[in-house]
């Protein structure tokens, strides 16, 4: 059973029906690296029986609102789960929870306090979201326009992180080479409402997801195409009420480029390089996509494809998902120097991810451990491979 | 144990000096202590707290053998008792401490240490979990003789001191026999390495629970990696499912694993989306084995003779074996049916399996219960059983009065020739069934032997404690029993 067929009736009745097994608790990243019970999927699961179920709000102390928010989302626990739990949506229910009784943590209020101000998870006016596309080949073609075939939705991280701006750039010259008529939605793409989610604000999650389909459906744009997975998941997932009968498919990059490829409208060139392919956990595991991206990895003459020990649907997560970042970096890092130790054993000169955040996240591991491993997104790797 | 003023006094002195010396590695936080208090078994804390001690007074992760040794020495010295843990996926509060203390959480004791390739031998910490030893082996072309049924969460150590019967144990025996040697930190917290031919033995510490020393590392015997078939068995009824079973074992080549389901089983997980086999009669009996080609071939005509000689056995697709052993590790999935499932685990002569599951179902009709069944032929003429039924945890007189009903079973069982199987706190009662007076004596001498102090996961294993002797246990499961009987039919 997969991630996407776990069950999740109510926080109630699943957490009376957790067995405490603990299959959850030796794939937790979250737990691999703290060590202490409280931090595995079952403790968590274990408490919120006591606090939301059984109604004993004291023990909702400071130390368990921490403990909720030291998790990545990455769904590792779901699909170890032996009674078939989603736990992701657990925690997602669990951070709702918490944020109503005010006592969610800081961090959580100041990505809001953001999102809310300046419709992205930065700091900077959202008017800037197209500043990247200067260094596009045809920055025009980006600008928002009705009835294109596609809408590259960009996210938070590629449009306003100057590491990952190279993702979007890459996306864009991807597009060009197909010759795609491809647009955005500019200023007015607002955050997909994830990180919302992650921190429990449902109802602003709500709005934004509402603000970006008005702009969809006002632009009769059919196809998107999403480079960040969770934007993906999201739209795939939490936008469906939104979007009511409105026709759109909502593609990858990954999905989308496999098919240019596959028209024979992007021609890879040879190149020698041992690469590792780093599964991000929207995209694999809690989205079902483990092929693709290694098919394309796969197609590039001359490369040698390593898999990381853990792969597909048991993968590791980069450290970077679920808002953990903005409640505790250091345990975001130490995740992230989990993954890196992978990554050297397989003597990969680069891990190529399809996440700007897994990039982001593998990235900074890497320089940390003094590794001489290049860390790309897939889009950078596919216009490296155009020549 | 009782403690004077200046008994707790020190107690809460070295305690507090184990703590600032672990740092962030040991904690009293009351939330953390309250999850190392529980295990899998779903016990009321109605029934616990008035009982036993289950809040340890500080839990502690060392991280290696001589830190074990440390804490343990300290604990020592001032008779403070610890209690091991590390997955603690049983049920029986056999990693629950029932007088506080100390709680070792020995999860960072993990890793493989060294492998042996000739010799087909591998050294982990004890902490190692099953399914990543496998995936470690596995990735070399090698693999575990055996494994636990709950192997992404048990520890080579833990299973080693429960009593090491499950997968592959029907062809390669209990772990104790595959363990070449290991390093124990016994109760005075002197560090040993222990052979079958040591003083002590290690032997004594297979089915010990953690009651005689901290096993930190093993060193095990595994097999080269080789293909396996599965094949999917129904059987009408029981007899036939005994006679078959029978046959399999007495063929020269050993099935790995042998997994039975009885029909109600099977029936609630298709009730519940959770399994595609279909029967209306009988039990399904999923058999296993691994080994070179020929040896799959001989295993391959082997069923195919047993099909021609017994035409009412019918051999279930191939997909469904295949999902079957696939999904070996995921039984409590029929919990979803629960919410909270309540059952007992009988250790079985194979036998009496057709005469137990008859009285099963004479019991699930007394009782206006379904009883579930399933279970693993784990040597030539042992199975594991388990039985179980749903159960509300929220309704709680009534989860309290359905307790009696796993009493019953275990009643059936010993009827049969069967035991518990592992005894932790909430077996106790049943030590009478479980050993031979004989056996218990010499149970006691080892105890008092290597841990006179009694501070080596006290409280299990050698004896019940007054509210479960035999005599009160018995009478007050019993009075439930009549309950449960007159008044609990359509609950």
């Amino acid at each position: 059973m997969t991630v996407q067929n776990k069950i999740y009736s109510s926080l109630a009745k699943e957490t009376q029906i957790c067995a405490r097994c603990g299959y959850c608790r030796s794939v937790c990243p979250v737990y691999r690296s703290v060590g202490w019970e409280s931090a595995s999927p079952r403790g968590k699961l274990s408490l919120a029986r006591q606090i939301f179920a059984l109604k004993d709000q004291e023990k909702m102390s400071d130390e368990y609102v921490h403990r909720v928010s030291q998790c990545t989302l990455c769904g590792a626990c779901a699909q170890a789960c032996s009674t078939d739990i989603d736990l992701r949506r657990m925690y997602l229910d669990l951070r709702e929870r918490i944020a109503k009784t005010g006592r969610a943590p800081k961090g959580y209020s100041t990505l809001g306090a953001n999102l809310k101000q300046h419709k992205n998870i930065t700091t900077f006016d959202n008017k800037e979201r197209l500043d990247w596309a200067e260094n596009a080949d045809d920055p025009e073609r980006l600008q928002p326009r009705a009835g294109a075939d596609v809408c590259y939705f960009v996210g938070c991280v590629s449009s306003f992180f100057p590491q990952a701006q190279e993702n979007a750039l890459s996306v864009a010259e991807i597009f060009n080479a197909a010759d795609v008529d491809y647009t955005s939605l500019g200023g007015e793409e607002w955050c997909c409402g994830f990180p919302f989610l992650g921190s429990g604000l449902v109802d602003d999650a709500n709005g934004f997801m509402k603000h970006n389909v008005e702009r969809i459906k006002a632009m009769k744009i059919h196809t998107l195409v999403a480079s960040c997975p969770s934007c993906r998941h999201v739209w795939l997932h939490d936008y469906a009420p939104f979007l009511e009968d409105y026709q759109l498919a909502i593609y990858h990059t990954t999905e989308y480029f496999a098919r240019l490829i596959q028209e024979g409208k992007l021609k890879l060139a040879e190149m020698e390089a041992k690469i590792a392919y780093h599964d991000p956990c929207d995209l694999g595991r809690n989205g079902g996509i483990f092929d693709v991206p290694r098919n394309i990895i796969a197609a590039i003459p001359g490369v040698q494809l390593v898999e990381l020990e853990h792969n597909r649907m048991q993968a590791l997560c980069c450290g970077g998902g679920g808002n953990l970042q903005s409640v505790d970096a250091k345990l975001a890092g130490d995740i992230a120097a989990m993954r890196v130790e992978e990554i050297k054993k397989t003597g990969a000169e680069i891990v190529v991810s399809a996440c700007q955040q897994c990039e982001q996240m593998l990235s900074a591991a890497v320089r940390k451990a003094g590794l001489k491993v290049r860390v790309l997104d897939i889009s950078q790797l596919i216009l490296e491979a155009l020549g | 144990m009782k403690f004077t003023t200046d008994d707790k006094a020190m107690d809460m002195m070295t305690l507090q000096s184990i703590q600032e010396e672990f740092g962030d590695r040991a904690t009293v936080s009351p939330m953390e202590r309250e999850l190392y208090s529980r295990d899998l078994g779903p016990v009321p804390a109605l029934m616990v707290d008035p009982l036993f001690q289950t809040m340890a007074d500080l839990i502690v992760r060392p991280q290696t053998t001589s830190e074990v040794a440390m804490l343990v020495r300290r604990c020592a010295a001032e008779g403070i008792p610890i209690t091991p843990r590390a997955g603690a996926s049983t049920v029986f509060f056999n990693a629950v401490p029932v007088r506080g203390g100390v709680v070792m959480d020995l999860n960072s004791l993990s890793g493989v240490i060294a492998l042996d390739d000739t010799a087909r031998t591998v050294t982990v910490r004890t902490a190692t979990v099953w399914s990543d030893l496998e995936a470690y082996l596995n990735d070399r072309g090698l693999a575990c003789k055996s494994m636990p049924s709950s192997a992404p969460v048990a520890t080579v150590g833990g299973w080693l001191c429960m009593m090491g019967y499950g997968i592959g144990s029907l062809k390669y025996g209990s772990l104790i026999f595959q363990v070449r040697s290991m390093e124990v930190v016994l109760p005075d917290g002197r560090v040993q390495r222990l052979s079958h031919t040591s003083d002590p033995s290690l032997d004594w510490f297979a089915a010990s629970e953690g009651t005689l020393g901290i096993v930190t590392e093993v060193e095990l015997e595994i097999r080269t990696l080789t293909q396996m078939k599965h094949f999917l068995l129904h059987i009408p009824d029981n007899l036939m499912a005994e006679r078959i079973i029978s046959r399999l074992l007495g063929e020269k080549i050993m099935p790995y694993n042998m997994h039975f389901s009885d029909q109600y089983f099977v029936r609630a997980l298709k009730d519940l989306g959770l399994s595609h086999a279909s029967i209306d009669a009988g039990g399904l009996l999923i058999v296993d084995y691994e080994g070179p080609a020929e040896e799959l071939s001989c295993a391959g005509k082997i069923i195919q003779r047993l099909l021609k000689e017994h035409p009412s056995v019918a051999l279930m697709p191939e997909s469904l074996a295949e999902t079957e052993w696939e999904e070996r590790y995921k039984s409590i999935r029929i919990k979803r049916g629960g919410p909270a499932v309540l059952g007992g685990e009988m250790w079985l002569p194979v036998a009496s399996l057709p005469a137990y599951l008859d009285d099963i179902r004479k019991m699930s009709k007394t009782y206006g219960v379904n009883l579930m069944s399933y279970g693993h032929i784990v040597s030539p003429d042992r199975a594991t059983v388990m039985t179980l039924f749903f159960a509300d945890e929220t309704q709680t007189l009534r989860y309290i009065i359905n307790l009696s009903l796993v009493k019953k079973i275990q009643d059936t069982g010993y009827r049969h020739g069967g035991r518990p199987y592992g005894v932790g706190l909430w077996n106790t009662p049943y030590l009478g069934r479980i050993y031979t007076p004989r056996q218990l004596k010499d149970l006691r001498a080892r105890k008092r032997r290597l841990d006179p102090e009694d501070i080596m996961n006290p409280g299990k294993v050698y004896g019940a404690p007054f509210m479960l002797n035999p005599i009160n246990f018995s009478v007050g499961m019993e009075a439930f029993a009549l309950v449960r009987r007159v008044f609990g039919k359509r609950w």
